[in-house]
């Protein structure tokens, strides 16, 4: 009994088990609590329902969240495409190159995320460095609209949200065996014919689970489209952000966090069985 | 959208759980200050409080051996702290709405004002000396410019001015929903309202004349820091924002000019919340820093204008009308009814959701 | 096997002075050799002596600093290596994990734009000649480590290279299946008369599959030739040692006559070996026996004089059972220690330790060494 005990407790998963604990504690129970005590306060269950899809339903989220959809399909297909290569370097150079594209990468992190929009504001801005330059050169006669519009808030996301995915993306094609390609271009291959046949096959799976958590962050993302969108580019956290802080209407915020939440959840099931296929592939 | 009745109800229970994990973190810093003699104060945080420390809390702790500790808490935390029943709080320094929020829902004590020692009630202008707050300083939304884009003296002298993009094409911007306070009485100004006669707002008429300039509003701004960059950096021509903001911008050398012309009075104000652990401090701080020389030594160098009448004198000329010797927001500002904003606002964000995506 | 069999007598590289450099270093210096069509041709020497390397710049994946490859005449130097039309088989296979076998055997075709029903037909025929024709829908990792090798030469050989380049394919097998694959491997090129250079740093394996073996030691090519030849007549030290067990027994020239020199030690025991014209007398020399050359008695008095057989006298200082063999070392002087191997037939018994023991071998079976 004890002998059984002992070896039970000896298993690695005691080791994550105060995490969990810690998370359930102030993360995961608070939450419930907070979406049973938010959407008790409306009333009956019926009412309950009625009142969540009159939300659910209201031009404003629906719009939100077609404008959110979009931004952030948008946002991952372009951090993607920008990524793909980058993660390419990464994962076949060593030493200074190696160290200087991933210190670039990684080191504007360390400010926060308020000063780095800022800072995009004063190179996007119509009187910014980028319309400046463009106008200077004869290249544009007015300046172009790349703040406060669609534009802005793409380009603001995409710079965000670059570094989980060219992380993801490295960590999987750092595990893609060198010698494969080598064999594929000894076997005859071109350049073009072992990256589309070997190496972007091998990939795969990182830009599947990359995209994924690039999409699960852009669909909660709220800083950015506030300070770079413009007027009617609402997304649907920059709502719950309202409900909250202005309108003291914490049963609406929940519904819509609901919402979120969901979806997400959703993802995060089909990242989880992505990244639990990578496993079984053994790549 | 017609939101059932029962959601007012809603915003009144409350949830412990999410109030405790926000307000963790706060009571952590709160125990490592000095446990002597303290006040703790709800603050805007960053320069706000490095000058308030210097003029205010310093000179306040050597005179009562009183220690003054900021703590930063948005808005929402505050009414989570209040509602669950979490606050750590002897005193809030915040806008005037949101302590009217507060105040609504039985969270602030009255102000006791036959309790001053320092300073004289009488002196305390009346518009600000609450009963459930008092302000600590008064400022407005204002009729902001870039003078490289118009030069001082050909600027809208008037919100109907500003509303006319034929004399006056160029960008602007008006605060957003998300301010807490989007532009409906220059809307309505705009339209024909006289100044006194704003209230209740028609929403529906004022959103109506804020479509009229909708077009040239490329941006609402959402923080006082957007506002002013975007008239800094010549983003837009002009725009109605806080005098402080640009107060602080125009300090730092930044091309902005002031229409002080139907200017809307705003203030910042301490209330005391239920359940101050330190009572009397909160209560000694508020005397102490109404007094006339606390506030022209704060506000020589933080721009607004003085709570205390007796101040005036060293108040920044900036805000000063020299025709009348009083602030502009005396002679030619209206006060931001923020009852009627307190009653309507979940209304008017309704309306600015559906307005905002056209 | 017509369909997979390569063109006879094409293959043919020759290697001119290549070189290849990292910084100062030279890893490949001035490297020249021929190799024949349908030649197995292996780079034998341990690791950083430059043959995976030399391997690397016949196929293209290295530069070559200095110095031309030929194949067939052309050289290929400039050639990208998708272009040299090599089989290739890596060192850990290098099976596509998300190809199934067959596609992965039907790569090279399918890069070559083959069409399909050539395809179908080609990679069958791979599949047969390695026994694998029944796991055409297997993935890599359902596959044994003897399988997986099995692909990548199915794969390398499926275009009809009349070249293919091996590198340490069997590095990662056990001993009993790289034993086992050595004779496939070697059948399965007889039987294309494909050319093979093939790297390794395992002895056993290069001379049981070489034609012909070039040694590597620090970027050059110490001595080419076939198995036996290199075994019987290390042109160094440093191949004595690592082509098996080898006994140098150091001294000095005493006298050269012909081809045999007298090598005297340092206990003034006189030995005689085979030497080539460049031994002068008075050098100081190594003489090189194999240890299953030398054979071990008791010592019993009296030994004929005859200057064909070389004689010494020891004490049994250590033996070990080795199975098939029995090692014993003589120390026949201070500091000079000699290995003889016995074979474990019967009466093969081990001497007892210390007793003294008498040692003798044929001149013709030593070599003196001057490097």
């Amino acid at each position: 009994m004890t002998v059984k005990k002992s070896r039970k407790f000896s298993d690695a998963t005691v080791f994550i088990l105060p995490a969990v604990l810690l998370l359930a504690l102030v993360f995961v129970g608070p939450l419930i609590w907070f979406f049973i005590q938010a959407l008790a306060s409306v009333g009956t269950p019926a009412e309950m329902l009625s009142y969540a899809w009159t939300i659910i339903t209201s031009k404003a989220v629906v719009t939100a969240l077609m404008t959110t959809n979009w931004i952030s399909l948008m946002v991952t297909l372009l951090v993607l495409l920008i990524s793909y290569p980058l993660a390419c370097y990464l994962a076949n150079n060593q030493g200074m190159r190696f160290t200087l594209v991933l210190f670039c990468i990684v080191v504007p992190y360390f400010t926060s995320i308020i000063v780095r929009t800022y800072s995009w504001m004063v190179l996007l801005g119509r009187n910014g460095i980028i319309n400046q330059v463009l106008l200077y050169l004869g290249v544009i006669n007015e300046p172009l609209a790349l703040l406060y519009t669609k534009t802005g808030i793409l380009i603001g996301m995409v710079y965000v949200l670059l570094p989980y995915m060219v992380l993801t993306l490295f960590a999987t094609m750092k595990a893609i065996d060198p010698s494969l390609m080598r064999a594929a271009r000894g076997l005859g291959a071109s350049g073009f014919y072992a990256f589309t046949r070997i190496y972007f096959p091998l990939s795969v799976h990182g830009v599947v689970s990359g995209s994924l958590i690039v999409f699960i962050l852009s669909i909660g993302f709220f800083i950015t489209p506030a300070l770079m969108g413009g007027p009617s580019d609402v997304m649907i956290a920059m709502l719950i952000e309202r409900s909250v802080e202005i309108m003291f209407d914490w049963s609406g915020a929940a519904i819509m966090s609901l919402l979120l939440l969901f979806a997400t959840l959703v993802l995060y099931g089909i990242y989880y069985r992505v990244t639990d296929v990578r496993r079984m592939m053994g790549a | 959208m017609t939101a059932p009745k029962a959601v007012n109800p809603g915003r009144r229970k409350f949830t412990t759980g999410v109030a405790v994990a926000a307000v963790a973190p706060t009571m952590f810093w709160i125990k490592k200050a000095a446990a002597a003699e303290q006040v703790i104060v709800r603050t805007p945080g960053g320069v706000f409080d490095d000058v308030k420390k210097e003029t205010i809390y310093d000179p306040f702790r050597k005179e009562t051996g009183i220690e003054v500790v900021p703590v930063a808490a948005t808005t929402a935390k505050l009414m989570a702290m209040m509602k669950s029943g979490q606050n750590e709080l002897d005193l809030i320094d915040t806008g005037d709405s949101t302590l009217l929020e507060l105040e609504k829902s039985n969270y602030l004590m009255p102000i006791n004002y036959d309790e001053f020692k320092y300073t004289n009630p009488a002196d305390i202008d009346p518009v600000v000396k609450r009963k459930y707050q008092v302000g600590c300083f008064i400022y407005a939304m204002v009729l902001g410019f870039n003078t490289k884009a118009i030069p001082v003296g050909t600027e809208p002298k008037s919100w109907a001015e500003f509303w006319d993009l034929k004399k006056f094409p160029g960008r602007r911007t008006l605060p957003d929903m998300a301010s807490g306070t989007p532009s409906l009485e220059f809307a309505l100004i705009a339209d024909g309202v006289p100044m006194d006669k704003l209230y209740p707002l028609d929403i529906d008429r004022a959103f109506k004349s804020m479509s009229r300039i909708r077009s040239a509003i490329p941006k609402f701004w959402d923080t006082g820091a957007l506002s002013s960059t975007m008239l800094a950096d010549n983003e837009v021509s002009m725009g109605a924002l806080w005098s402080t903001r640009a107060a602080v911008a125009i300090d730092q050398g930044a091309p902005l000019g002031i229409q002080w012309n139907q200017n809307a009075l705003l203030a910042q104000a301490y209330g005391i919340p239920v359940g101050a652990k330190n009572l009397a401090n909160a209560k000694k701080f508020i005397d102490y820093s109404s007094t006339p020389e606390a506030q022209a030594r704060w506000l020589a160098k933080y721009k607004a204008i003085p709570v205390n009448t007796k101040a005036y004198g060293a108040t920044s000329r900036d805000l000063i009308d020299p025709a009348t010797k009083t602030p502009w927001t005396k002679s030619k500002g209206f006060l931001l009814d923020i009852n009627w904003w307190a009653d309507n606002r979940q209304k008017v964000g309704q309306y600015w959701s559906k307005w905002i995506i056209g | 096997m017509k369909g997979v069999a390569s063109g006879q007598g094409k293959g043919a590289i020759e290697l001119r002075q290549i070189t290849k450099r990292y910084g100062k270093e030279r890893v490949v210096d001035a490297v020249s050799t021929t190799i024949a069509p349908g030649e197995f041709f292996s780079l034998l020497g341990p690791s950083g002596s430059g043959k995976t390397t030399t391997l690397m710049m016949i196929a293209g994946f290295a530069d070559v600093d200095e110095g031309q490859v030929l194949v067939d005449g052309t050289d290929i130097v400039d050639v990208p290596p998708q272009r040299r039309g090599f089989g290739m088989v890596f060192q850990n296979y290098a099976i596509f994990p998300h190809l199934n076998v067959f596609d992965n055997v039907a790569f090279p075709l399918r890069a070559r734009k083959l069409p399909n029903d050539q395809i179908q037909e080609r990679v069958q025929q791979a599949l047969e000649l390695v026994r694998l024709e029944r796991f055409a829908d297997r993935f890599s990792r359902q596959l044994s480590g003897g399988q997986q090798q099995r692909v990548a030469i199915a794969r390398a050989i499926v275009f009809q290279p009349s070249v293919v380049l091996m590198d340490e394919p069997l590095g990662a097998l056990d001993k009993n299946l790289r034993y086992q694959m050595q004779v496939e491997i070697k059948e399965i090129q007889q039987r294309l008369g494909m050319t093979v250079v093939y790297v390794t740093h395992d002895q056993e394996e290069a001379m049981n599959m070489s034609d012909r073996i070039a040694i590597m030691n620090n970027g050059r090519i110490e001595q080419v030739g076939r198995p036996t030849d290199i075994y019987e007549n290390p042109a160094s030290n440093f191949i004595a040692r690592f082509l098996g067990e080898a006994n140098l027994i150091e001294g000095t020239i005493e006298e050269v006559r012909e081809d045999v020199a007298v090598l005297c030690t340092a206990g003034g025991l006189q030995l005689r070996a085979r030497a080539d014209g460049n031994v002068q007398p008075g050098a100081r020399a190594h003489l090189f026996v194999r240890p299953e050359r030398v054979t071990i008695v008791r010592a019993r008095g009296g030994i004929a004089a005859d200057p064909a057989i070389n004689h010494a006298t020891g004490r049994l200082a250590q033996t070990s059972f080795l199975g098939n063999i029995l090692r014993h070392v003589v120390e026949i002087e201070p500091g000079i220690r000699v290995t003889v191997d016995v074979q474990n037939a019967s009466g093969g018994l081990f001497r007892a330790v210390d007793e003294t023991a008498l040692l003798s071998w044929r001149a013709a079976d030593s070599v003196i060494l001057q490097r």
